[in-house]
């Protein structure tokens, strides 16, 4: 008897567990244009442990003020088996800026250390649930699918970069590949809205 | 002369631009807004570099004209960068002729955009139409004239149902 109300409060505890823990966020793979003028998806790279996906664009003045992070950041964590990828989502009939011609002289012009990727019919975006530019997602190779980890700003302070104090997506990789749980999953910061075309 | 009468004009210019952006922490724009008050507040979260943003702005004005000597009260809220804030917004005080407005001084979006509405990324144009601090409608799209008057009146409509 007394085994049998064990059994039933493990059956409780696993129903509880499973019914209120916070849903993961799957991510699809990927297939967009690079301004090299190759396609690129994320199985292209055979060895990486996960990603930082960053949706930006040109003409957005908040994500104009992050190039030289994104390139810092690639440069510490691809080496690490964590690239970033940028992607530009932008309506473009709405941004001229953000044309892919713009796009590929904005990449030589920031000498871009990572891959910029037109995510044309903003399907990417959409399967990401990026709001804004910029919105940068750590996502991590779980069972052959891929997680997303943490959700949000780069950092704590877009305008003045001497003074950020929070390197949230920096913590959120170092966290991942040290095994260790990650402190701010989710964090939110103003940007240009990347507004979806009404089909 | 011609220095002074620069000087002169310089300290006239600076003293209008000073009445029309007032800077502001988020807890003063909270203790301005979610209050008791009967007063309907509509903030409209903007920047100067944010084109659809700008496009809503006659919409405001709109609203701001017809909403004298009634229970509505609208707050323009500029997200500039505090840096070159005074810069940037000054052509659009002017070109839109735009009453007070403020300026939010908080770099860290992370510390206040939940307190607005959780839902919300931090993506501009943003409004929150708020009373009493329970009744809320938060919009992340552009915004016309038409549909701020709905908005508005919805609210008014929860407080009679209760």
């Amino acid at each position: 008897m007394k085994s049998l109300k064990f059994i039933l409060l493990i059956f409780a505890f696993v129903f509880i567990n499973t019914a209120f823990a916070p849903q993961k966020q799957l991510v699809n793979d990927f297939s967009l244009m690079n301004v090299d003028g190759n396609k690129v998806s994320l199985a292209n790279y055979k060895d990486a442990k996960g990603f930082i996906i960053v949706f930006t664009c040109n003409h957005c003045p908040f994500a104009k003020l992050y190039p030289p992070r994104l390139n810092e950041l690639n440069n510490k964590f691809k080496p690490l088996g964590v690239p970033l990828i940028a992607i530009s989502s932008t309506d473009t009939m709405m941004y001229e800026e953000d044309t892919y011609p713009n796009m590929v002289t904005k990449a030589k012009e920031e000498q871009f250390n990572f891959p910029y990727l037109f995510d044309e019919m903003q399907t990417v975006a959409k399967n990401f649930k990026a709001q804004k530019t910029p919105h940068a997602f750590v996502i991590w190779k779980e069972n052959n699918s891929w997680v997303v980890k943490y959700s949000g700003a780069i950092d704590d302070n877009g305008m003045e970069s001497n003074k950020v104090t929070e390197t949230y997506v920096a913590d959120a990789v170092n966290a991942l590949l040290n095994g260790k749980p990650i402190l701010t999953k989710e964090t939110k910061s103003i940007g240009c809205q990347i507004a979806f075309r009404k089909k | 002369m011609r220095f002074n009468i620069f000087c002169i004009l310089l300290v006239i210019s600076i003293n209008c631009s000073a009445q029309h952006i007032q800077v502001i922490k988020f807890n003063e724009l909270k203790q301005r807004v979610f209050n008791q008050s009967d007063t309907t507040y509509v903030v409209n979260f903007f920047a100067s570099w944010c084109a659809p943003c700008l496009k809503e702005i006659p919409a405001f004005l709109q609203l701001i004209d017809s909403s004298q000597n009634s229970k509505t009260k609208i707050l323009l809220v500029s997200v500039d960068f505090k840096t070159d804030a005074k810069k940037n917004l000054e052509p659009i005080i002017n070109k839109y002729q735009l009453p007070p407005i403020y300026l939010l001084d908080e770099p860290n979006g992370n510390v206040w955009i939940n307190e607005i509405d959780n839902n919300w990324s931090g993506a501009i144009p943003a409004t929150l139409i708020v009373k009493k601090n329970k009744k809320r409608k938060f919009i992340v799209t552009s915004l016309t004239y038409p549909k701020l008057i709905k908005l508005i009146k919805l609210i008014r409509l929860i407080k009679l149902i209760r």
